[in-house]
């Protein structure tokens, strides 16, 4: 099975130089940041869908469909215990079941979906090399980028140790689901500490590895792959400050916010 | 003959009269917060083109010696390093491991903490990109480097998409597209199967014959013959730096040093032949003519050609409990395929009783551990029964799944977190809900059955491999189980190490456990096993005794076992042997 979400594939998406991906994330980031109410999201999920059908990203997506419901579920019932606003509809205890505060945990709900799904879509058309390249170009320090870069390589690889980890205790006879809340984050302790401490040593013999290889020699590495600036690029990036002015002038007009009562 | 000498550069060279190309006086490195020397007065020479092997039992200090000559050691290792490298001439004081990289590659064990881009070409370029290479000339020197280790073709793949040989072909690849004057290997195979160390050492002996200067660190001394010279390591000094055919025939040195001896060496060194075999006609020969005609001429005499119908039951001498019970695991036409993936496992049928030894063998990917893990519940069949003591696995719980059968993951680390030994291996059975005292008991009880008494308050990570191989055994042991799944128990152990805890497993098996052990090693599953099942593609192409599977040339022709120089000599003879010491006494009867 798997364990990265990098789709290779040959489309629009994938081609676009890596900085002008970076761009295209933070301008997803910046248009969900401006609008709670969930009808100003919709074309930003409208957009996210296609995308996803135009890169044939689905599988990612469906890999993810679990997290993404209890994203959606969980943040609308949260907010709806916090937004006490608007007339209540029906009684539920610490739940306020309002048109408001409904209308507020399911757009915070549909937010984090879709940054969530941002990010997914990203991973799917980007190669974490591209990520360092575009990070780079728009000024971030190469050892930053490169740290970035093998932060988003290394994660899947210590899931999949946790995964290992935990099956090695539950083999002992350990079972994780007992007790309450904090009793049950507590009895992960078991996984944590194997898996951090395989980290380290990971971290440490990666390190090692890249010193031997001249890491770090020039501050300014060549790279054997190339980045050019094509007009497809250039036309993602007007249609991109197009969407994030869009956005701005939604919230600016107050079409994002929703109404208490 | 000895060989033993005292360290100096101007050591005889076994092969060549070529200056010296790489030069160490007097090397010594302790490790912080350590009392002893990991390195003591090494001094070394090597010729020009030469290919160094370099053995030693684990902590002798040959990983130390090559991070000192890459200068990882003093550079990225705090404690206390004396003496000087001289590299072509040139003194590597005050050189940092960066610079040195174009010069003095290094390849190591873990495969996995070298490789971290997402193409090939791209792991091959990254430390040309490092020395800011024009792209033009890199994509020349990706594609040489590629081309050498026999990976045209992968360019676009995802390294950790690729098989273990593979990857470590690929690891060497990335060093060699530097074009370094010195390409260090440190035990570049021991995570790999039968197949990945073939690739990587006929690689190795291609660039051996392309004149690269090679240091090769390896346990296995059968792997380092094609070598130009050895240096053995003990405690930190030289114990012997001779050419292969002296220094390999020197059977007692090499075991007393924690070496695994070549099986033919040994079998010539308990004839009394005291010389070192090239290969099994070498051996033969060097026998035949010893004895002359008081030998059999007879040609090797298969038991059978074709025994995939082989009966399961095995009928080796060293079966150990008498009378064959009922059985105590039982997969009947098992598969298993992960969702939307194609079967890992295809209709497999298998049992193991009380008592048995058995051996899992096949390549990477082949499905043995799938299998493995659905005999021990964490995963379920998509078809077919899996059944322990007579009861289907899937109505089964965790702990009283683990009552019955214990597993031992491959990598000890994936389950060591308890700040003492002793809590480590009681963490089973208070799991179990079992009283304080009976805790005790059992933890008392199995850290004695492992030889870790006396490191009972000890913190595990502080304990070798080797030791935290056997403290993994031992708090799956505490669980009291009937069935005991080994994955790869001897990876990364020295020959000492590996015999230790093969003899634990077999005292373990005396005493009624059944054990089922996944392993790459050939001349473990001819030792210890009594019984064999080979997968192949997710299938079980042979279930058998270990003689009748030693001898079924069809059936190992289309697997990657490669089955023990000593058992194929043996067969010269007419004789099936599964050990250098078994075969040396039937030949003294023969003669």
């Amino acid at each position: 099975m798997p364990i990265y979400l990098y789709l290779d594939r040959e489309t629009f998406l994938h081609r676009l130089n890596p900085s002008v991906k970076v761009f295209a994330l933070f301008v997803m980031f910046w248009s969900v940041y401006w609008v709670d109410q969930p009808l100003a999201l919709v074309p930003l999920g409208v957009l996210l869908v296609a995308a996803a059908e135009f890169t044939d990203s689905w599988p990612n997506f469906w890999r993810l469909r679990w997290l993404f419901a209890l994203v959606i579920l969980f943040t609308t019932l949260a907010w709806m215990v916090f937004y006490r606003r608007g007339p209540a509809v029906a009684n539920l205890g610490i739940i306020h079941l309002s048109h408001a505060s409904l209308l507020f945990g399911f757009g915070r709900g549909l937010k984090l979906a879709e940054l969530l799904a941002t990010s997914v879509l990203f991973l799917s058309v980007t190669k974490v090399e591209e990520l360092t390249e575009g990070l780079t170009k728009l000024g971030v320090p190469y050892r930053a980028g490169f740290a970035i870069m093998l932060a988003f390589r290394l994660a899947p690889l210590f899931i999949d140790s946790a995964v290992t980890v935990a099956q090695a205790q539950r083999l002992r006879g350990y079972q994780f689901d007992r007790g309450g809340p904090l009793e049950r984050i507590r009895r992960y302790v078991p996984v944590m500490i194997p898996v951090f401490m395989g980290a380290l040593r990971k971290a440490n013999n990666m390190a090692v590895a890249l010193e031997t290889r001249g890491f770090g020699r020039n501050a300014r590495p060549t790279s054997l792959a190339e980045y050019p600036t094509r007009w497809p690029d250039v036309a993602a990036c007007v249609v991109l400050a197009g969407l994030a002015a869009g956005y701005f002038l939604i919230y600016y007009a107050g079409y994002g916010a929703i109404a208490a009562n | 003959m000895k060989v033993e000498r005292a360290a100096g550069p101007n050591v005889e060279a076994p092969t060549t009269g070529a200056p010296a190309f790489i030069e160490t006086h007097g090397l010594s490195f302790t490790y912080h917060q350590s009392a002893r020397p990991a390195l003591s007065g090494i001094s070394f020479a090597q010729r020009q083109g030469e290919m160094v092997g370099v053995m030693g039992a684990s902590g002798a200090g040959k990983s130390t010696f090559a991070k000192c000559l890459n200068r990882i050691i003093p550079e990225l290792e705090d404690g206390v390093f004396e003496g000087t490298i001289h590299l072509d001439g040139r003194s590597l004081e005050g050189v940092s491991v960066a610079e040195l990289a174009g010069t003095v590659a290094m390849v190591f064990q873990d495969f996995e903490a070298q490789l971290f881009c997402t193409t090939v070409a791209q792991e091959v370029a990254f430390a040309l990109e490092q020395m800011a290479m024009e792209r033009e000339q890199m994509k020349k020197r990706v594609a040489q480097a590629i081309e050498a280790v026999g990976l045209r073709g992968f360019e676009r793949r995802d390294p950790t998409s690729l098989s273990g040989g593979e990857k470590q072909r690929l690891a060497i690849a990335a060093v060699l597209a530097l074009n370094p004057s010195l390409v260090l290997l440190d035990e570049p195979t021991t995570d790999l199967d039968p197949e990945g160390k073939v690739q990587v050492f006929e690689l190795i002996a291609r660039l051996r014959t392309s004149g690269h200067n090679l240091i090769v660190i390896e346990h296995e001394a059968e792997e380092l013959r094609r070598c130009d010279r050895l240096l053995l390591i003990d405690d930190g000094k030289v114990a012997a730096d001779a050419a292969p055919a002296q220094l390999l025939a020197e059977v007692e040195l090499l075991e007393r040093c924690g070496v695994h001896a070549p099986g033919l060496n040994r079998v010539l060194n308990g004839l009394g032949i005291r010389a070192h075999a090239q290969n099994v006609d070498h051996a033969e020969d060097m026998i035949r003519n010893r004895f002359a005609h008081r030998l059999p001429v007879a040609a090797p005499t298969p038991l059978s050609t074709e025994l995939e119908s082989c009966d399961p039951l095995p009928i080796d001498t060293r079966r150990v409990d008498g009378s064959p019970s009922g059985p105590l695991a039982e997969v009947r036409s098992a598969s298993f395929a992960y969702p939307e993936g194609p079967p890992v496992v295809s209709s497999v049928d298998l049992e193991i009783r009380e008592g048995e030894f058995v051996a899992l063998v096949g390549q990477n990917g082949s499905g043995k551990t799938t299998l493995a893990k659905l005999i021990v519940g964490l995963l379920r069949p998509t078809a077919g029964v899996v059944a322990i003591a007579g009861k289907d696995i899937g109505r089964a719980d965790a702990a009283g799944v683990a009552r019955q059968v214990g597993y031992v993951f491959q990598n000890p680390d994936h389950q060591i977190f308890a700040d003492s030994v002793e809590d480590e291996v009681a963490f089973g059975p208070r799991n179990l809900g079992l009283a304080p005292g009976e805790v005790k008991r059992r933890s008392e009880t199995v850290l004695e059955a492992v030889g870790l008494t006396a490191q009972r308050a000890s913190d595990p990570f502080l304990l070798s491999k080797g030791e935290r191989q056997r403290l993994a055994v031992a708090s799956v042991l505490a669980m009291q189980p009937r069935l005991l799944i080994l994955d790869e128990p001897t990876t990364g152990l020295d020959y000492r190490e590996q015999r230790r805890m093969m003899h634990l497993v077999v005292e373990l098996n005396r005493s009624g456990i059944a054990i089922l052990m996944i392993t790459h090693t050939p001349w473990l599953v001819t030792e210890y096993a009594h019984r064999v099942v080979l997968m192949r593609a997710g299938r079980k192409l042979f279930d058998g005794g270990v003689r009748a599977f030693v001898s079924g040339d069809a059936m190992l022709a289309r697997s990657s076992f490669r089955v023990p120089e000593v058992t194929q000599l043996a067969r010269r003879f007419g004789a099936i042997s599964l050990s250098a010491e078994e075969f040396v006494r039937w030949l003294k009867t023969q003669v």
